[in-house]
């Protein structure tokens, strides 16, 4: 290796790997994440997240504690209103067209299940912040397939 | 890194193939990381960002349009929820880690040789934290760009423009003009080190 660039990009690269390796937690994370997919279940995309699609004048007001999310999939969504801050979350979700499920709240550790009622809206007590994903299967007595709302972390 | 073994790993972690999808561990959570690491998150926000991305691809893996491209798909998804995370309120402060010096310590009753080696370690480890320290001191773009081009294994440039929301295009220009402020940033703060030429 001749070129300057390539051998100081080469060190840097070897400060990288010294100073700031991958904790070995998280790579049997990403491992233990294989067990998580749902072959059979439909993915509700993200489709909104006041995050990242407020408009500019919301984000001058300055960030909020609440956040708004929008999940999709075919005829179906699902808006999901987090609050909190710091170790604790509570969300408050609407399942449009309306209709009773059964909704898990999925972390990496732990799933919380509620239920959205025949106006399709449901609510959760405390819950932990990180990586969350929404599985909801037809209530009791209901028929279809379930669906998980693609993972995000609040 | 072969792009057509990267699309296998894919296609065979969507057939359930617990293997495949530790090889796509392997290939990319270095990536991942640095794009976390780039956006200087919090070790904590950082962590929460890298298994949101894995948990992500795991729900998506069956489903990637382009397998071979799941190094961007990665990318992507890391710089995504680095935005999300950096403008949610309940986040904490991003932290600086320009501040963590390793030098070896020389003990006893050392040898010529022993104290050779320990200067040669001493200047390496100056060396090593002046480049950490200029690093962090560089503009943000180039500081992002060098972070995540830093992964193991090294990424391709269409991973790095995936990770930073760039033009393919202005990668390869961009690094070169940002490994050149790094040299006059060291050159800089210690006066003279001179940078590897």
């Amino acid at each position: 290796m001749h070129d300057p660039d390539d051998e100081l990009e080469a060190e840097l690269r070897g400060l990288a790997a010294d100073r700031e390796p991958v904790p070995g937690e998280l790579l049997r994370a990403a491992v233990d994440a294989f067990a998580w997919r749902d072959i059979d279940a439909e993915i509700a995309e993200l489709v909104y997240d006041s995050l990242l699609d407020a408009d500019a004048a919301s984000l001058v007001r300055g960030p909020s504690e609440q956040r708004m999310v929008s999940f999709a999939a075919g005829g179906m969504t699902i808006d999901v209103e987090v609050t909190g801050a710091g170790p604790g979350r509570q969300v408050l979700g609407q399942i449009a067209p309306p209709q009773r499920a059964v909704v898990e709240i999925r972390y990496p550790g732990d799933t919380v299940t509620v239920e959205a009622d025949e106006l399709g809206r449901f609510r959760s007590g405390p819950l932990p912040h990180g990586p969350a994903s929404l599985r909801l299967r037809p209530a009791a007595g209901a028929e279809g397939p379930a669906i998980v709302t693609d993972w995000i972390s609040w | 890194m072969d792009p057509d073994d990267t699309g296998q790993l894919v296609r065979g972690a969507a057939d359930g193939d617990e293997t495949a999808w530790r090889g796509l561990v392997e290939r990319f959570s270095g990536l991942v990381w640095a794009v976390a690491r780039a956006h200087r998150l919090t070790n904590a926000d950082a962590a929460d960002v890298f298994q949101t991305t894995w948990l992500r691809l795991a729900e998506h893996i069956g489903r990637i349009e382009r397998p071979d491209r799941v190094g961007a798909w990665l990318a992507t998804a890391a710089r995504r929820e680095c935005l999300q995370n950096l403008r949610s309120a309940a986040r904490a402060t991003p932290t600086d880690d320009i501040d963590r010096l390793d030098i070896a310590p020389v003990v006893g009753n050392p040898t010529e040789e022993a104290v050779l080696a320990a200067e040669q370690e001493r200047e390496d480890a100056d060396r090593a934290a002046a480049m950490w320290r200029a690093l962090a001191r560089l503009p943000v773009r180039c500081r992002e760009l060098l972070r995540v081009l830093m992964a193991s294994p090294p990424p391709s440039y269409a991973e790095v423009a995936a990770a930073l929301g760039l033009p393919l295009g202005s990668i390869g220009p961009t690094r070169g003009r940002c490994l050149q402020r790094l040299r006059e940033e060291m050159a800089g703060i210690s006066g003279g080190l001179s940078p590897s030429s």
